[in-house]
């Protein structure tokens, strides 16, 4: 585990200069790659850690693009003002939202992030200021290299919290929380105090790497700032690498990254329709992740899978 | 006041298909304890059954519709027996995950199938209607009205009175108890999948008559679903057809008094306020 910790630094160094070898193409499809594995980091902490699926994350996202474009199309302020203000946008709505929805319990919980990613694009496209269904445009501003930098580093501090969170008191009670909410009670954890701020965390990076990809792209609407399917990739990349696991939810992003960029260029609903497919047989065959069949197949080889099938079967 | 009444009856008519909607997923949710969040997609998807076999075969819809839900039956039996079954004991999360992924898996392969235009089953009668004292009431609305009744009916006497149904409500209550009594619980929860499967595939077949499909309906009618069943109550098949009419006319009138764009979010916002104000209650009883 030792060697692991080791290793990571020369990784993120590794990765922080594809951009000055790498082609034009690389660097773009590592700044989604990024990006969409800070979104998994974020969702692993309400999600993975919490034991709260969240299906509503692309809404703190949006809410950050959106944050992003209001500062800077409209309000003529600097990028970081703009970062700033999604990221309260953000943080406001997931406490918001939170307050209320996380002193239930489970499906109750998801069904209403659901139904919040459904009408939030219905929502904006009502408000004058984010440019209605049109959209808005930002200033333009050319930067692969730049964008690939500051997408690196808000992963390396997601990833950075999510390590700090796995070894803190405060991750420790919402693990608590996932094995079993009563009795995490019992033992005094304010439970829905720790759950919010799980949610808060989620959705503070989500809506930075939200700003981060609205200025890149430079123009936004309702419709691709609030696009659903964002929580399919967030919600399969942590499951497949390994939800509630601190390097999980990256190795499953840039691993699925990769797939799914080949997929895509076939058909877009293909790479969909495997998105989902990894979900079913993720759920049954490896509930733990890539990492976790990695060391169990070493013992277990075949069985390790079987076992996965008969732990739960009726 | 005459268009008062009109909303009014616009709502409950609405209101019985959406408490078929809430039936098929407060049915496996009091069951089997899984949350269906691919319930919009069964819908959908018994939307799509109907159009073809109204378009393809051309059955008249209302016939057509028990080879639709036959369709959907098989469809949930077959992913509760070989699926389903698998990880139904594990936890809750694990259920939502799975269901979520179906739900990714139904929507994409219907696009890639049926493509992501809108469909109407429009049958020659669509637009006839009859008059009650100036109030407008299509038929085919009506006959859905009156499906949905009936089926909400069958479903209450087949639980109340059949052996099976007597399993399912056994098994609902105590899993090791209906098991020492020689009930067969996989083959009764695939029974109970297939029939929530089947109910939406019925909602989706009317849903398809009255409004339109694309493989998008989806999410949202998951989420409506579950307020119904929440309005309703686990435990009687009739009360969730009363939550279905409380939405359906809550819908319609919020269109009348508020801007039609607003009737989403509306929806919403009764969402969560049904989210907040009621589990407690029903979480005791489930």
């Amino acid at each position: 585990m030792n060697r692991l910790w080791i290793a990571l630094p020369i990784l993120a160094v590794a990765l922080a200069v594809v951009p000055w070898v790498a082609s034009d193409t690389i660097v773009q499809y590592g700044i989604n790659a990024l990006l969409v594995a800070t979104l998994a980091q974020g969702w692993n902490v309400i999600g993975g850690f919490a034991g709260y699926p969240s299906f509503g994350n692309s809404v703190f996202y949006g809410l950050g693009t959106y944050g992003t474009a209001i500062a800077m199309a409209q309000l003529h302020w600097s990028f970081g003002s703009g970062l700033v203000l999604g990221a309260v946008l953000g943080v406001a709505c997931a406490l918001l939202f939170g307050l209320p929805i996380l002193r239930l319990r489970g499906p109750y919980f998801a069904i209403a992030t659901l139904g919040l990613a459904a009408v939030m694009s219905a929502i904006t496209a009502t408000i004058d200021i984010a440019g209605k269904n049109i959209g808005l445009i930002l200033p333009l501003f050319r930067g692969d290299t730049l964008f690939y930098e500051m997408s690196l580093i808000l992963l390396v501090a997601t990833t950075a919290t999510v390590a700090w969170l796995a070894r803190s008191r405060f991750g420790a009670g919402l693990v608590a929380i996932r094995e079993d909410e009563d009795a995490a009670q019992v033992m005094g954890i304010n439970t829905t105090m720790y759950k919010v701020a799980a949610l808060v965390i989620a959705a503070f990076f989500s809506a930075i790497a939200g700003g981060i990809h609205a200025y890149w792209i430079t123009f936004i609407d309702p419709a691709s700032a609030f696009d659903p399917s964002l929580n399919v990739r967030m919600v399969i990349m942590t499951l497949f690498g390994g939800s509630g696991t601190v390097l999980g939810p990256v190795v499953g992003a840039f691993v699925l990254s990769a797939v799914s960029e080949v997929l895509a260029s076939k058909a877009t609903s293909v790479a969909s329709l495997f998105y989902g497919f990894v979900i079913v047989a993720a759920v049954v065959l490896m509930p733990k992740g890539i990492l976790d069949v990695m060391e169990g197949f070493r013992t277990a080889r075949w069985r390790y899978f079987t076992n996965n099938l008969r732990r739960f079967r009726l | 006041m005459l268009l008062f009444g009109q909303i009014l009856v616009n709502g409950i008519l609405l209101g019985g298909l959406y408490g078929l909607m809430g039936l098929g997923m407060g049915l496996v949710w009091g069951v089997l304890k899984i949350v269906n969040l691919a319930h919009g997609a069964l819908i959908m998807l018994g939307g799509y059954a109907l159009y073809y076999l109204y378009t393809g075969a051309h059955i008249d819809p209302f016939l057509a519709l028990p080879v639709a839900m036959i369709l959907l039956f098989a469809l949930g039996y077959v992913l509760q027996m070989f699926l389903l079954n698998l990880i139904v004991r594990s936890a809750q999360l694990n259920t939502l995950l799975i269901t979520f992924g179906l739900d990714v898996v139904f929507v994409y392969m219907a696009q890639l199938l049926f493509s992501a235009d809108f469909r109407t089953i429009n049958p020659p009668y669509a637009g006839s209607n009859v008059n009650f004292f100036g109030v407008v009431v299509p038929y085919v609305q009506l006959a859905s009205f009156i499906v949905a009744v009936v089926l909400a009916s069958l479903l209450f006497l087949a639980l109340d009175k059949t052996r099976t149904g007597r399993a399912i409500r056994a098994t609902a209550q105590n899993l090791v108890a209906a098991r020492l009594y020689g009930v067969n619980p996989k083959r009764i929860y695939a029974i109970t999948f297939g029939t929530g499967a089947a109910l939406a595939g019925a909602a989706g077949g009317l849903y398809g008559i009255v409004s339109q499909i694309t493989p998008y309906i989806g999410v949202t009618l998951t989420a409506k679903s579950f307020v119904i069943a929440i309005l309703g109550g686990l435990d009687k098949p009739i009360g969730v057809v009363f939550g279905g009419l409380i939405l359906g006319i809550a819908e319609a009138m919020a269109s009348l008094y508020l801007d039609p764009t607003y009737t989403d979010i509306i929806s919403f916002g009764l969402l969560v306020v049904v989210l907040v104000a009621r589990p407690a209650q029903l979480v005791g009883r489930a």
